[in-house]
């Protein structure tokens, strides 16, 4: 056995030792990292419906009945000409209709009618490529002659801009906490291992142990704490979410959001977070308890 | 070698603990080292391992310069440096021989070294038969046996037993002295702290005596 593989043996063997306040230790683990999953993919299913909303809305300038092609075209050009337009879709009085049919299609007795009569105008659908830059985009598109009026939803956008902004801060808050109350809940453990081993750190003292050597088995036993601890949280909450995904969209068309992410697209984010968390949060952890507790 | 030159401790900046020591103890000497509680004979032991630092002077341990050494360089000054303590500090949770592969252990000794010398030393202590035993299951002596296995496990050239035979009875005491002399006779320096007066003005060997910090005696072949 080389020294590696005995230091790696004594931090199992110390979680073993501590068996109670092992389990203890890492389902409070579990259940923070538990939260901040859940957190982080709420983060990421309202990240991906503000970018569908920043790809999908843009507005639409109306051209007026009068132009000519050549005014049309020319009438596009300016607007690409225009910084954060990404671009630029030329809907005719056809393509407008279809649009309505799809618009309207449970209530199709509204358009009864209408399919000779012009009412719907030609006009641009402008899509942005920074969507914050919306009420810029719709001055300088309701200069350009031959267009009559601009559509553009802000209050929607900016209300989906200001709640995904809220959204971010609160979850991103609320995961250094719980984050902070992982590490606080490790390093109580390894000061209470730190304890109990005091006679072998006695010994190993005075036997010539260097510093390494008596702190590893205390950070390898923080650091499987917060490994198995992200193992065991990423189960439950792929478990969950594949579950719970089955009856999203439901839930999704009544909240009024666009989709939810796949796990298949969620998974290796959540594992990658969860790794690295545990680890962080093992070793910090341990860390600091050694750094106060156990002076060598 | 020990050497101690013009060491002085204090504490608080006025208690003094040892006050002006010189000394030397020569490799392969067999030393006791006396004195009542509060003498100094700890101050003196913690010294020699940098437990602590001394106010002034210099402590030389095999030539270096104890006071000099940093952190990282603490650990290999207690290697040269076998321990033994009044209440025998063994692992209760481990084997006899697991108690002396932590030792090996910890100054990376390979697995076939330690399966040897946890063999040797058990050998010099006469314990070959208990290897497999809990520390809970032997008596006082034996474990006191024990601890000194683990103190020479690491082969150190100076073996430091502070009140070895504080907790035996006096044959048993007799029995870890005989074992001390017999590591003494292999080459080993070794320095007892100890009150067994018999003990002490039987063995006729150097005995050197603190009192308030100071040495008060130092004689080749001393009694208590």
């Amino acid at each position: 056995m080389t020294t590696k593989t005995y230091l790696i043996k004594e931090g199992y063997e110390n979680l073993k030792k501590h068996g109670g306040k092992t389990v203890s230790t890492m389902l409070i683990i579990c259940a923070t990292m538990l939260v901040l999953g859940i957190f982080i993919i709420l983060l990421q299913n309202v990240n991906k419906n503000v970018e569908t909303v920043r790809v999908q809305q843009g507005l639409q300038a109306l051209i007026s009945d009068t132009a000519t092609a050549e005014e049309k075209e020319y009438m596009k050009d300016q607007i690409l000409k225009i910084e954060h337009v990404k671009d630029v879709q030329y809907l005719d009085k056809e393509m407008a209709y279809e649009d309505a049919k799809e618009l309207f299609k449970d209530q199709e007795y509204f358009l009864e009618g209408l399919e000779n009569v012009n009412i719907f105008p030609e006009s641009f659908v402008v899509t942005f490529s920074n969507i914050e830059y919306g009420d810029e985009i719709k001055a300088q598109v309701e200069k350009i002659d031959g267009i009559y009026k601009v559509k553009y939803d802000e209050s929607t956008i900016q209300a989906v801009i200001a709640l995904s902004k809220i959204a971010n801060v609160f979850l991103l808050g609320i995961g250094a906490v719980l984050l902070i109350v992982s590490i606080f809940i490790i390093s109580n453990t390894i000061k209470l291992a730190v304890y109990s081993n005091k006679r072998e750190i006695f010994i190993m003292r005075y036997i010539g142990a260097t510093n390494k050597f008596i702190k590893m088995p205390f950070i390898i036993e923080g650091s499987i704490m917060g490994l198995l601890s992200a193992i065991i949280s990423f189960v439950i909450i792929s478990l969950g979410y594949v579950v719970l995904y089955a009856r999203l969209p439901q839930i999704g068309s009544s909240l009024g959001v666009f989709g939810f992410m796949s796990y298949s697209s969620l998974w290796y984010q959540i594992l990658i977070a969860y790794i690295v968390l545990g680890l962080f949060i093992g070793l910090f952890g341990s860390a600091i308890s050694i750094k106060k507790y156990l002076k060598v | 070698m020990i050497e101690f030159i013009n060491v002085v401790k204090k504490y608080n900046h006025d208690v003094i603990a040892l006050d002006s020591i010189n000394l030397k103890i020569e490799k392969g000497e067999f030393a006791f080292l006396v004195g009542p509680s509060g003498s100094g004979k700890s101050t003196f032991l913690k010294l020699m391992i940098r437990e602590e630092d001394s106010t002034s002077g210099k402590i030389l341990i095999d030539g270096k310069d104890v006071g000099k050494l940093k952190p990282k360089e603490i650990p290999y000054l207690r290697r040269k440096i076998g321990f033994v303590f009044q209440d025998f500090r063994l692992l209760y949770d481990r084997t006899v021989a697991e108690n002396i592969a932590f030792a090996l252990r910890i100054i990376d000794a390979s697995e076939r070294e330690i399966k040897v010398q946890t063999k040797n030393v058990l050998e010099m202590v006469g314990l070959s038969s208990k290897e497999k035993y809990y520390p809970n299951q032997l008596s006082g002596g034996e474990q006191q046996r024990v601890a000194l296995a683990r103190a020479l496990a690491t082969k150190p050239p100076i073996i430091i037993a502070d009140e070895p035979t504080g907790n035996l009875d006096p044959t048993t005491a007799d029995d870890i002295f005989k074992t001390l002399l017999e590591i003494n006779s292999r080459g080993t320096t070794v320095l007892v702290v100890t009150h067994a007066k018999d003990i002490v003005n039987k063995l006729n060997k150097r005995v050197i005596a603190l009192d308030h910090g100071k040495i008060v005696k130092d004689e080749e072949r001393g009694g208590y």
